[in-house]
């Protein structure tokens, strides 16, 4: 394998000029989660300096929230790079075949955890649900897959076969939206969810969900620092840092922990 | 084998070891791009508390582990690189914001607090530090006291030192300990632990003074047919007390390369970006992109040269900020005073920089992919030597880099110039060409640093400039750090000491030298005609700065004798090598030693008194709108305002409408308390003088408190 790494050159010299604006380095403290020595770190696995673990480490020090891109005075498409290195990296590692789309029906739930988020809805909405499982150790599962780029093209045929998407984790949100496949969101599918949980998924409100430390990579592979990105963004809100107003309702909420939300649906049942 | 302190969070990761490994010191960043690897640290702590960064200091002293404290890593003189072996005490997890004291104007953050979030938090609150380094996205509060930061206003706001009020810290035989307003130790290790590099302690909090949220900017661009015009109009705006907050100067170099400049008239005939299109240009040709980069590095006289004989003339960006009505005053002047030798070119060179003012660190990672390295050298010095300091250093890096310049710190006495450089990828010229600077700085009379601080890169340059003074800094560090163990080998390192003499005054430095323990008359006898001492204070040193306003000055140079040579401190005004020793030589040197001082001309200063109820409290008002007299004092129970400069007269208006009616009076400053002072309240009947929070009394001598408190019992 190749590793993908040569855009991440530019931000492995980077100055680490976006670091107030990731929410994983500001809310760890640690240095090697900062975006332009998560693409040193690469850079080096590039160069084979160093081990693929060390690469998969730093990779999945993110949220997927896109904020570095964002701040980027050069537009450096690190968040891009990330997903794609991630992807590849895991089947690197541990080769696993990505779960068929189970079922039948027009609603398709893309389910981390093997939380039965499909039956949920399922009986919810009193309708036939898809499932598309994914597992713990793939985190947000299929969009961290090698095989994205392929289901993707699936997903985007089934939308156009009258399907609709219907995610189940912010993290899967941003990536959806990054591979420009249309999808619903939950709290439109499931409108009485409480609004302070659910309104963080609300179009537009991608970097919202993500920045809470509980979306993506993060949480799968660094749990404790998940947690504590979650705590500094939370006070970052008490303290009126926050200035997006879903995103101050949804941390306010969950407290950093977007899976709670999804609970809620569970409970329901 | 070391005992690991209990109970603090902590990694051996390699991931975390190599990320602690390398600060921003481009040297650092040659090394990884070229794969040479940093010297890797054993373990990094993130403590949350005091009682935390004093259990990893213990430990570390008692099994002789050095310490490298750690904040975002935004330091370019590699001062928290990598130590083989060593622990890292990452400050970041001590990340508390406040309170705020509103009235006071006062804020206290935690040293791990990124910069941008600070700033964010009192934003959102109505303030503003006023402090906006290049690195406010990647560095820390506790950085920016450890390293004597400076930030793109400091002409108005001060730099970050002058923004302190106090200090709270923890050494390995100390413990936690705190200086400045209402600290535990003694008020002079403030200045030795600003600038200290984390060779003291590890500074855990800061609380720093703030300021209300400006209601007007004003910035603007001038074209100066040369620097030496340029530096006139500079030093003419700061001399003349507009304080200004903004100036920033390109050398014509500068100036062309990043294609600054646009006549108001000929908005569409701005120069275009040379780095921009050389950049555009190399990329678009990826099998030559190298090869074209090293060509123009490898060739630095040539380019240099050509870029020279291009350039015509230099732009100058300058700006107010604060109350509209006190902007409005000191623009009109300063504007007035800049267009005798330079050309408008209206708000758009201001606004542009405004609005990309933290962007040009973007400019560095495209030299180094393409095999080059680029750096920044910042140095500074009296007004009547930046001409020989900016050719000397200018001419000495020229010869291995190419080079171009700006100055954005300026001061009534002084000013810094930032060389930014690029040269060819060997760490063999890398290391030429810094040590060919360092040492044209050095002969010029200059300091090395003016807000980068010291690190490795200047250890040495730091350590000659200091001089026998380094004493003053070991003396502290024997009884804060027995053990050796914080940041050892870094900020001041064994070098020969030679004879250092004071340079003579000249008129252009604003200054006059008298001995050290003169008195305020004798001082001025030393003052040529015309002009008297801009903050005339009874004794020296002047009050500790939490005990006077941001802006007064106290000695400038300090010369004296200390292990048997001759030293000369503070050779470029708010110099960030180390600590500030200048106290520490004045004890040593007695009255044998000098300082320099600030002076100003009187010609054109106006005075007005008023009989108010209140006097002090309707002074303090005054100095919060940002008035800063020149001279403000109450005698017999009246209050008596004084402004000098160009602008003295406009001030006045606005002071004399805002009192209620100043009536005219002969030019007469009183003398400034020297102290010891201590802050007192509003209704203390022996009120001496102000600061920004409030007001502040004599201090009684120790016997007599004592004795009246028994009375009183």
């Amino acid at each position: 394998m190749t590793p993908p790494t040569q855009s991440a050159e530019t931000c492995s010299l980077c100055p680490r000029l976006c670091r107030p604006a990731c929410p994983v380095a500001s809310g760890s403290g640690r240095e090697a989660a900062v975006p332009s020595l998560i693409a040193a770190t690469l850079v080096e696995w590039g160069r084979g300096r160093l081990p693929v673990e060390r690469a998969l480490e730093a990779a999945t020090l993110c949220v997927d929230c896109g904020a570095c891109q964002s701040h980027c005075h050069l537009d450096r498409p690190l968040p891009e790079l990330l997903r794609k290195v991630r992807r590849e990296i895991v089947v690197f590692v541990e080769p696993e075949a990505l779960q068929p789309i189970e079922g039948e029906g027009a609603m398709i739930v893309i389910e981390a955890d093997e939380r039965p988020f499909a039956a949920a809805l399922s009986r919810r909405l009193k309708r036939p649900v898809r499932r598309w499982p994914t597992t713990d150790r793939l985190g947000v599962g299929a969009v961290e897959h090698a095989d994205w780029e392929k289901h993707a093209e699936k997903l985007r045929l089934h939308k156009g076969a009258g399907a609709d998407l219907v995610i189940a984790d912010g993290g899967v949100a941003t990536a959806l939206s990054a591979a420009g496949i249309p999808f619903r969101w939950l709290q439109e599918v499931v409108p009485e969810l409480p609004s302070g949980v659910a309104s963080c998924c609300a179009p537009g409100g991608t970097t919202t969900v993500a920045c809470c430390g509980a979306a993506g990579p993060l949480m799968a592979h660094h749990p404790e620092d998940s947690v504590r990105v979650g705590e500094f963004w939370l006070r970052r809100t008490e303290s009126r840092q926050v200035s997006d107003a879903r995103c101050r309702a949804h941390l306010q909420a969950c407290g950093g922990k977007v899976r709670d939300a999804l609970d809620v649906l569970l409970e329901g049942e | 084998m070391s005992l690991l302190p209990a109970d603090v969070r902590t990694s051996d990761l390699p991931l975390d070891l190599t990320a602690a490994a390398r600060d921003l010191w481009p040297g650092g960043t040659l090394d990884f791009w070229q794969g040479r690897p940093a010297p890797e640290p054993a373990r990094v702590f993130w403590p949350k508390s005091e009682a935390e960064v004093h259990a990893v200091l213990k430990a570390a002293s008692e099994s002789q582990i050095p310490v490298t404290t750690y904040g975002m890593g935004s330091g370019v003189c590699g001062g928290a690189r990598g130590r083989e072996g060593a622990w890292v005490l990452d400050t970041k997890a001590m990340d508390a914001i406040g309170p705020l004291d509103s009235d006071r104007r006062t804020v206290e953050a935690q040293a791990g607090v990124n910069g941008q979030h600070l700033e964010d938090w009192l934003n959102a609150r109505g303030f503003t530090l006023g402090h906006s380094p290049s690195s406010i996205w990647c560095s820390t509060v506790g950085g920016w006291a450890a390293a004597r930061s400076a930030g793109q206003f400091s002409s108005r706001y001060g730099v970050f030192e002058d923004m302190v009020l106090g200090l709270g810290a923890v050494s390995p035989s100390r413990g936690a300990f705190s200086v400045g307003e209402g600290g535990d130790s003694p008020d002079d290790w403030m200045e030795l632990l600003l600038g200290s590099e984390g060779t003291l302690a590890v500074i855990t909090k800061v609380k720093m003074r703030v300021w209300p949220l400006p209601r007007e900017r004003v910035l603007r661009g001038y074209r100066f047919p040369d620097v030496a015009s340029a530096i006139r109009a500079m030093r003419g705006l700061m001399q003349g007390e507009l304080w200004p907050a903004v100036v920033r100067l390109y050398d014509p170099v500068d100036t062309r390369i990043g294609g600054r400049t646009k006549t108001k008239e000929n908005p569409e005939e701005e120069h275009r970006a040379f780095y921009r299109e050389w950049l555009a240009a190399v990329d678009g040709m990826p099998s030559i992109r190298r090869r074209l980069l090293a060509l123009p590095l490898a060739l630095p006289g040539l380019v240099n040269n050509l870029f020279g004989s291009m350039a015509s003339g230099c732009l100058l960006v300058v700006g107010w900020e604060g109350e509209p009505e006190v902007v409005k005053e000191l623009y009109d002047v300063g504007h007035a005073l800049l267009c005798k030798e330079g050309e408008d070119l209206g708000t758009g060179p201001g606004e542009r920089w405004f609005h990309s003012r933290h962007a040009v660190s973007f400019k560095l990672m495209p030299i180094f992919e393409r095999g080059g390295f680029a750096d920044t050298m910042e140095v500074a010095c009296r007004w009547s030597d930046v001409e020989a300091l900016y050719d000397a250093v200018r001419a000495a890096l020229g010869k291995t880099a190419v080079v171009m310049a700006h100055m954005s710190h300026v001061y009534p006495e002084g000013a810094s110039i930032y060389f930014s450089f690029a040269g060819r990828g060997d760490p063999a010229v890398y290391d030429r060409t810094w040590k060919a600077a360092l040492e044209a700085c050095l002969s010029v009379g200059a300091t090395v640093t003016h807000h980068h601080g010291v690190g490795s890169l200047k250890a040495a340059a730091a350590s000659e400039e200091v001089g026998p003074a380094v004493a003053g800094w070991r003396s502290l560090k024997k009884e804060l750090d027995p053990a050796s163990v914080m940041n050892a080998g870094r900020l001041f390192v064994d070098v020969p000491h030679r004879e250092i003499a004071p340079p003579e005054l000249r008129p252009d430095d604003g200054m006059a030298r008298a001995p050290l323990e003169s008195t305020l008359s004798e001082r001025a006898g030393w003052v040529q005609e015309g002009h008297e001492p801009m903050w005339p204070w009874e004794s020296w040193p002047a009050p500790p700065r939490w005990l006077r306003l941001p802006w007064q000055t106290g000695w400038i140079e300090v010369a004296g004798r200390a292990g048997g040579l001759g030293c000369v401190l503070g050779r470029g005004p708010r110099s960030a090598a180390g600590p500030d020793l200048r106290g520490w030589l004045a004890r040593r040197a007695g009255n044998q030693g000098t300082a320099s001082f600030a002076v100003v001309p009187t010609e054109g200063a106006w005075m007005g008194a008023i009989k108010v109820a209140d006097p002090w409290k309707v002074g303090w008002e005054l100095i919060r709108k940002d008035l800063r007299p020149s001279s403000l004092y109450v005698k017999e129970g009246e209050l008596r305002v004084g402004f000098r400069g160009p602008a003295a007269r406009a001030l006045a208006k606005i002071a004399s409408a805002m009192v209620g009616g100043l009536v005219e009076i002969p030019w007469a400053p009183a003398p400034l308390a020297s102290g010891p002072l201590e802050a007192c309240d509003w209704k203390d009947k022996d009120i001496v003088a102000l600061t920004l929070s409030g007001p502040v009394r004599r201090k009684e001598p120790e016997p007599a408190r004592r004795k009246r408190t028994k009375e009183s019992v």
